[in-house]
């Protein structure tokens, strides 16, 4: 199924209008102890979770805004809550 | 000292019958052949701002409140403001004479980065959708309102001012250097509806009637 996307500005739009941002990863972390290994892990790693994750979307063809969904990647359907379920 | 004479990027196949000097300027009245409609019009002489405050409420330019609604418009006094997002309104001149850009910072002149043009009469929605997948009827939507969208796959903003019959159309501007192909591609696709070039009185005449 075509992925469509809801962005906080524009609503609901085809996803092909949507650059991917990456995963959620929480805030930047605290440069205080902070070692090249840990920052390089923030940087590349990745969960890759197989159900619902939060991501990161730029409306590149639309309002330029950033933003973050719930997207179940198993379905490449956007879900309005981390819990939902099909 | 030399004359400045600005040109638009839009440029049609059609014999002008009127000009008129606007500003640096010159800017067709009429074309030959201009048919029964729809039309396209070249309205990149017309000045167009971008405005962008934290305070956007406090904002009143050239009188009119801005919408609180993203993506919804509001045409008064021939000036179409456009709400883009919590920060940014466009400010477009469609009509009457000439606008001044307000003093503020917080008002930039976009007019020479961009084209502008409009599409309106019979068969405007038809055209748009062989160009976009967006719904530019927006049957739930109050006109006017805005879209921030691929249009012949630009970015573009798309505001529909009227959708009924032949009062129906749509003003569309993107960034000055897809202005020739852009154009092409409308004229292309409104080849079946009868789409033809017009000068800006068939615009103001439209604009009036809304």
């Amino acid at each position: 199924m075509a992925l469509t996307i809801t962005c906080p500005i524009c609503g609901k739009r085809n996803g092909y209008e949507f650059r991917y941002g990456g995963e959620e990863k929480g805030p930047r972390p605290d440069e205080k102890d902070l070692t090249p290994e840990s920052w390089c892990d923030y940087v590349h790693m990745n969960q890759c979770v197989a159900g619902v994750q939060q991501e990161w979307w730029f409306h590149r063809d639309g309002c330029g805004s950033w933003f973050t969904i719930f997207r179940d990647t198993t379905t490449n359907l956007e879900k309005e809550t981390p819990e939902a379920k099909e | 000292m030399k004359d400045i004479k600005r040109h638009s990027a839009v440029a049609f196949k059609a014999t002008p019958l009127k000009n008129q000097t606007y500003g640096d300027w010159d800017v067709v009245l009429e074309y030959h052949g201009e048919g029964d409609g729809p039309w396209l019009v070249d309205l990149s002489h017309r000045t167009r701002l971008d405005l962008q405050s934290a305070d956007l409420a406090a904002k009143k330019p050239f009188g009119i409140t801005i919408p609180e609604v993203y993506c919804q418009s509001v045409l008064e006094k021939g000036v179409l403001i456009n709400r883009m997002n919590r920060i940014q309104a466009s400010i477009y001149h469609l009509d009457g004479q000439s606008m001044d850009t307000p003093k503020e910072k917080e008002y930039t002149d976009v007019t020479e980065a961009t084209i502008f043009v409009a599409i309106f009469g019979s068969n405007v929605f038809s055209i748009c959708e062989k160009l976009s997948a967006l719904d530019f009827i927006g049957a739930d939507k109050q006109t006017p309102f805005l879209f921030q969208g691929p249009f012949s796959h630009v970015p573009c903003q798309i505001v529909t001012l009227g959708r009924e019959a032949e009062k129906s159309g749509v003003v569309l501007t993107c960034s000055r250097g897809y202005g020739k192909h852009m154009i092409d591609g409308i004229l292309h696709a409104g080849e079946e509806f009868g789409l033809k070039p017009a000068g800006e009185k068939r615009f103001a005449d439209w604009i009036n009637s809304l």
